[in-house]
């Protein structure tokens, strides 16, 4: 029986991280450190950032894998910068709005009945988000976002979905899940970062010439496990495979989609100021030992099925 | 209930004969007693899954010899959450009857546990006793073991998004519950969760008999929250329409699209108070008309849930109820669940296991009744059991959780993740503190607790584990298997 650690004192436990100081605006940590170099201009008065516009697309049909947290993110960060943020959802049957007039787009992760439900409703809606795409907007389709924003999803059993031809990419329904801890090297107006997440789909996406990868795998399957190419990107879309979610872990990523979406909107170069991001940067990088311990394996676990022998 | 008191049914309570005992499955037997008893003297999980796992190994008919073929009464018991509370409450129902119970009470769920049930309560002959056999089956090991126990009542408690990187989609899910259904004996009961609108659906062209458990409460318990995952119709994907919204996607539901509806319910909770943090009491409406008032020494809704299942079982395998408010009134919780677990120091630790968006709401939201959690541990890791991807977290709606933390010491291989969820929920980073270990975060944060008080511990399945058995190692609490 130990019971004498009661009365240990709390300086002697051995904490791994001290909570940081709210004080201190870290920069960020060499594993995240963009490979061109910290911008050096001072960060933009708060007083000349309008609120980000955001607009989330279908949050109850396309809401698996926690991805609302990639709109929590960008509020968050936000909110402790002093700049403002506006979410508007937009649901199936629900009258179209002007995407063009916000700044931030998410359409998150879901399910194979659901992606048939958002292909229903995606007519309706489809030439207003190209419009928007071919206007600058920026855009985080994940997953099964990614999929509806390309030209077809053909799943593995049931009718071809018709995509919103936002983005030039094609999807079939694969033989295999890709469900592992991944990473790939993302590169935006000349800085390169690595991202990491959670990949967790069956679907092998082809890229068309009218886009670019997202990023370059470092680990994990990406858009079909075999060219080597994560997710897709035109103009300010990015698009990928990799939930997580994504922003809150990859801070990088969530600080240039506000700052392309705000310097848009305010038609000049926006600087953001730095936070904190001791707690995120460390999220990043537990995530990205997990990733590269799985590297050049296509799923970390065997995928269980529902029809586990002698376990 | 003012009925004379009735007798169990005689084939419940009837000696079983042993099955023909051949040489195989004699050292199968035995090489499962040598297990359990090694694995018991090594306390390594309480033999809970070993003994079935050396069994099969040796005999890998075996569940199927000892009880599908000496029809035993099987009560199976399976769905997303409350399986294990749902189980604990059935097994003293009937025990409360006078109905001997053999019941895999430490929640070792998969095929290999539920053969350990089987083999631990066998004779060296491979008899059974007596008596019903509870079985807790997780979803995924249903069709395995569902031919081998050959249920006489399969219970369906709900169905939520769990571990997606375990078993996929949540429709792959029913479907497989479907099949299984399928699988079942013609006079065996079906019960299933009315409320929950995909085990509502299931089976729905089954001939057998059903009994359906739900809420027939009139106002809403809950709301429908980024956690819900069944909020569309599972027949025509149109969007459902609530009258009552009990717990997550769980209510009084319509279709407008296609009609489908909560069906009729045959047990019903008809009021329900959540008193604290240990107690809940609810009023459960039985077929013939007459109710139960139950004072059930845990707390939430979904507690009610699980007694309304476990009483619609006891219905299902025709066992009286005269009995039934005595025997939930002094059951414990399954470890971690909500448990409180006092120090010596006259501290004290409630210990609430979480595993997904809606068992983590439905724990907080029965932590709030006495605004807690204050003083936080909070653990998850990396397991194969808990699960590699913990996106859900984002989903949980810690937000509401927050402004009531004092400090959080965060825990467990994800230890990192929980430390960004909290953060974006509002936390300051100063109040957290980030302890991997198990054993160094229990002590960080007891080092915090002034005395007279209490920490609140929220944990995944391993981390719950781990802690609970540092806990006992302590001296402050027994091992969970000994319950």
């Amino acid at each position: 029986m130990t019971t004498e650690t009661l009365d240990r004192p709390a300086d002697e436990t051995p904490l791994r991280t001290q909570a940081p100081d709210a004080g201190t605006l870290a920069g960020p940590r060499p594993s995240e450190r963009p490979t061109a170099g910290p911008r050096e201009a001072a960060p933009t008065p708060v007083a000349d950032l309008p609120p980000i516009r955001i607009l989330h697309l279908w949050p109850r049909l396309l809401n698996v894998a926690g991805d609302g947290g990639n709109v929590t993110a960008i509020e968050a960060r936000a909110r402790w910068r002093g700049i403002g943020t506006e979410t508007v959802s937009y649901e199936a049957d629900d009258p179209v709005p002007d995407v063009a007039a916000f700044d931030i787009v998410f359409a998150q992760g879901g399910q194979d009945v659901e992606m048939t439900l958002v292909a229903r409703d995606l007519p309706r809606i489809a030439g207003a988000l190209r419009d928007a795409a071919d206007a600058g907007v920026v855009m985080l389709p994940v997953c099964a976002g990614l999929q509806l924003f390309g030209h077809r999803y053909v799943p593995n059993s049931g009718e071809a979905l018709e995509g919103a031809h936002v983005l030039d990419l094609e999807t079939l329904g694969g033989s295999q899940r890709f469900m592992q801890h991944a990473a790939c090297e993302v590169t935006i107006d000349g800085e390169t970062a690595t991202v990491v997440g959670f990949e967790n789909h069956s679907g092998v996406t082809e890229l068309g010439p009218g886009v670019e990868p997202f990023g370059r795998v470092v680990a994990g399957a990406g858009n079909n496990g075999t060219d080597g190419r994560e997710g897709a990107r035109r103009d300010n879309v990015f698009a990928t495979y990799l939930h997580g979610p994504v922003l809150p872990k990859n801070p990088w990523l969530a600080d240039q989609l506000a700052r392309i979406a705000l310097s848009r909107r305010t038609g000049a170069p926006v600087v953001l100021a730095p936070l904190d991001d001791a707690v995120e940067t460390r999220n990043h990088d537990v995530a990205l030992a997990k990733a590269m311990r799985n590297r050049g394996q296509r799923t970390a676990l065997t995928p269980a099925t529902l029809h586990r022998r002698g376990r | 209930m003012t009925e004379t008191p009735s007798a169990p049914p005689a084939d419940l309570v009837a000696a079983r004969r042993a099955p023909r005992l051949t040489p195989r499955l004699y050292a199968s037997l035995l090489a499962a007693r040598a297990a359990g008893a090694a694995s018991r003297v090594l306390g390594r999980g309480g033999g809970t899954s070993l003994p079935g796992m050396v069994a099969r190994r040796v005999d890998p008919a075996i569940l199927r010899t000892l009880v599908a073929d000496r029809g035993v009464p099987v009560v199976a018991i399976t769905g997303s959450n409350g399986k294990t509370t749902t189980a604990r409450f059935t097994a003293a129902l009937l025990r409360g009857e006078g109905i001997p119970v053999a019941h895999n009470r430490s929640g070792s769920n998969l095929v290999q546990g539920v053969t350990s049930l089987a083999v631990g309560f066998a004779d060296v002959r491979g008899a059974l006793p007596p008596g019903v056999l509870v079985a807790e089956v997780d979803e995924g090991a249903l069709l395995v073991v569902a031919d081998e126990l050959r249920p006489r009542v399969l219970v369906i408690v709900d169905l939520f998004r769990d571990q997606l990187d375990r078993f996929g989609e949540l429709h792959a899910l029913g479907a497989a519950m479907d099949a299984v259904a399928a699988t079942l004996a013609a006079d065996a009961v079906l019960v299933v969760n009315g409320d929950d609108p995909l085990v509502a659906s299931l089976a729905s062209d089954r001939a057998g008999p059903r009994v359906t458990f739900g809420f027939d409460v009139a106002e809403s318990l809950d709301r429908i929250t980024r956690a819900a995952d069944t909020i569309r119709c599972p027949r025509c994907r149109h969007d459902l329409a609530y009258r009552a919204v009990y717990l997550s996607h769980m209510g009084d539901f319509a279709c407008a699209g296609c009609g489908f509806a909560r069906p009729r319910l045959d047990v019903a909770v008809t009021a329900v108070e959540v008193t604290g943090i240990a107690e809940t009491l609810c009023t459960i409406r039985v077929p013939g008309g007459a109710s139960l008032e139950l004072r059930i020494p845990q707390a939430g809704i979904h507690v009610a849930y699980d007694a309304a299942a476990a009483v619609a079982a006891a219905v299902a395998i025709g066992a009286p109820l005269d009995h039934a408010a005595s025997s939930l009134a002094g059951i414990r919780p399954a470890f971690g669940r909500m448990e409180s677990i006092a120090l010596p120091d006259g501290r004290s630790v409630i210990l609430a296991f979480s595993k997904n968006p809606t068992s983590f709401n439905t724990t907080l939201r029965a932590l709030g009744t006495e605004g807690e959690p204050r003083r936080l541990l909070i653990a998850l890791s990396n397991t194969l059991v808990d699960g590699e991807d913990f996106a859900w977290l984002w989903d949980v709606d810690v937000e509401s959780m927050a402004p009531r933390v004092e400090w959080a010491v965060v825990s467990g291989t994800r230890a990192d993740e929980i430390a960004t969820r909290l953060k974006y929920a509002g936390l300051d980073p100063r109040q957290m503190t980030v302890v991997e270990d198990r054993p160094a975060a229990l002590d960080a944060a007891l080092a915090q607790v002034p005395p007279g008080e209490r920490l609140t511990i929220v944990a995944g399945y391993t981390p719950t584990i781990e802690l609970r058995e540092e806990m006992h190692r302590r001296g402050w609490t027994g091992r969970f298997w000994e319950q």
